[in-house]
């Protein structure tokens, strides 16, 4: 499978005071069409400086490079679906309104973005909603209006920074799932960052594990659970293995970050 | 799926949800509200005859209110003449003032340099060139507008820079990855975020456009509720004096609640409601 998304030696330094301060220490990263890529880490590691630059938002430090099908990106503006942990849905429109921001800026007509977004509301269990504004929406409501309009956004890669951070369990837990079967149909590639071990293990093909202060990958595992997954795959014994490797690991960088070691430079 | 059985939200939901609308019906506050003019009313009639106060001082409000409606026609016309001039200079100062504010918004530089002066200029009273600006606009309707529009640009011109400014930083930051440039951010975020800052600068410059309409007519026209009070004054007729008064009562209160009521059209939101 070719990579869709290619990071090359990605660093990003912060000038603060004339203090250089590193957040993320060079990473090179290759994510295959296709995958579903998850990121776990602790706070402060580094994961959101990552997305940031992958998105455009953030010039990486020189020497980095982020690359896509292979061409090496001047800016990824506009090239990558991103939805950041709170749903930031307007208040002023309408569910298929929000949903359909993304196009809007992508120049499609609202008439023809409205549409394709109708098309999708059913699948992201909206139905019936569309014309309900944001404040009449439960907080797992909103977070699918918030993927709905990332999924509508024209665009190969979608980065998902936490997206059910700061829903409840339960609905934390149905939505997993969901998104799962959704991903599985529309083949996009997806970078998914969480704090929760077990989200990670559940949705990913890979997982990272990211390092805090600064950040940097420390640890790859690939997922072999077979899809689709359910909810009581977590008890399965590969899937344990899985976990207690990944939580050694941030146990480890918890400890050596207390104790206030700094870690080894590079990955 | 989450389901839930949400109500569907309508337009003007927001002010549904107004702490008075639901402890006791929009008609008990309207009550309320004519219970207290009518009583203030009763009190003053009362008082001024009890006392026997002279007219000169303050008539009774049966009197003022006999003259009002014998000078309906050209109170009316007078109250048409300066609300026209407050509003036309309002809405220009509501035009420009969102334009600078998306020029302060824009540029630092521009924000750093021009602003202090801009602040420095509204510490002049400016009605104290009232004057001036009837000499170079001449005593017809221009220069009420140019007063008006003085008047009362310069508080919208600050709230909507903070309005603009307000904006979630993390909400750009998304519509910028979506490949948004500063003009698609500035429309489809920073002016519906401003909107309801700009309303609260809206309401308070109903009172200065029309006090710059009215000031400028004492220094110089024949028409409108300014020159028809400041004849009163000149000819000694109080009971005149005070039906113009209260006309510009009535206009002040009406050109306030029609904005009120645009405000509430607009910004039907909940979120908006909390900003204002």
């Amino acid at each position: 499978m070719p990579d869709k998304l290619t990071l090359e030696r990605v660093s990003k330094t912060f000038d603060t005071e004339g203090q250089r301060l590193p957040v993320l220490l060079p990473v090179d990263l290759r994510v295959p069409e296709g995958e579903f890529l998850t990121i776990v880490g602790p706070s402060g590691c580094g994961k959101s400086t990552l997305f940031n630059v992958i998105t455009g938002l953030l010039p990486p430090d020189p020497g980095g490079s982020v690359a896509i099908d292979g061409r090496v990106m001047a800016s990824t503006l506009g090239r990558i679906g991103y939805m950041p942990q709170r749903d930031l849905l307007l208040p002023w429109r309408s569910v298929v309104d929000n949903a359909t921001v993304g196009l809007e800026v992508q120049g499609v007509p609202r008439a023809e973005a409205r549409r394709r977004a109708r098309a999708v509301l059913k699948q992201f269990g909206l139905e019936g909603f569309e014309d309900f504004y944001p404040f009449a929406l439960s907080g797992g409501m909103k977070q699918r209006v918030a993927l709905m309009r990332t999924f509508l956004f024209e665009s190969d890669i979608m980065l998902l920074d936490e997206p059910f951070g700061a829903l409840d369990a339960l609905t934390r837990s149905v939505l997993q799932e969901w998104l799962s079967a959704v991903c599985a149909k529309y083949r996009r590639t997806i970078l998914f960052i969480t704090h929760d071990v077990e989200e990670a293990i559940f949705l990913g093909d890979r997982v990272f594990v990211m390092t805090a202060r600064p950040g940097r990958l420390k640890l790859e595992l690939k997922v072999t659970l077979e899809r689709p997954r359910s909810p009581a795959i977590v008890t399965a014994p590969e899937f344990v293995a899985l976990k207690r490797q990944i939580l050694d690991a941030i146990r480890d960088e918890s400890l050596r970050a207390m104790a206030g070691e700094q870690p080894p430079a590079g990955p | 799926m989450t389901a839930i059985a949400a109500p569907r939200a309508p337009r003007g939901a927001a002010a549904s949800l107004a702490g008075d609308r639901l402890r006791g019906g929009p008609w008990r506050g309207w009550l309320g509200q004519a219970a207290g003019v009518v009583g203030l009313l009763l009190a003053w009639e009362v008082l001024v005859r009890i006392f026997a106060i002279p007219t000169t001082i303050l008539p009774a409000p049966s009197l003022i209110g006999r003259q009002l409606v014998e000078l309906r026609a050209s109170i009316l016309s007078a109250a048409f003449y300066t609300m026209s001039s407050a509003v036309v200079g309002y809405l220009a100062a509501l035009v420009v003032g969102v334009l600078l504010a998306i020029i302060f918004a824009h540029s630092a530089t521009l924000r750093r340099g021009i602003f202090p002066f801009f602040v420095a200029s509204q510490a002049i009273p400016v009605i104290a060139f009232s004057a001036v600006v009837i000499l170079w606009l001449g005593n017809g309707l221009m220069s009420k507008i140019a007063i008006a529009f003085y008047l009362s640009f310069f508080p919208i011109t600050v709230s909507a820079v903070k309005g603009l400014q307000s904006a979630d930083p993390m909400l750009v930051a998304l519509l910028r990855t979506f490949g948004a440039g500063s003009w698609q951010v500035l429309w489809k975020v920073r002016l519906p975020i401003m909107t309801p800052f700009v309303f609260v600068a809206l309401r308070v410059a109903t009172t200065t456009a029309l006090v710059g309409a009215i000031v400028g007519e004492w220094f110089g026209d024949n028409n409108g509720l300014g020159t028809l009070i400041l004849q009163s004054l000149h000819t000694e007729d109080t009971v005149r004096l005070w039906a113009g008064i209260v006309a510009c009562a009535a206009t002040g209160t009406l050109f306030y609640c029609a904005v009120a009521a645009a405000e509430r059209r607009l910004l039907w939101w909940p979120a908006a409601a909390l900003d204002s």
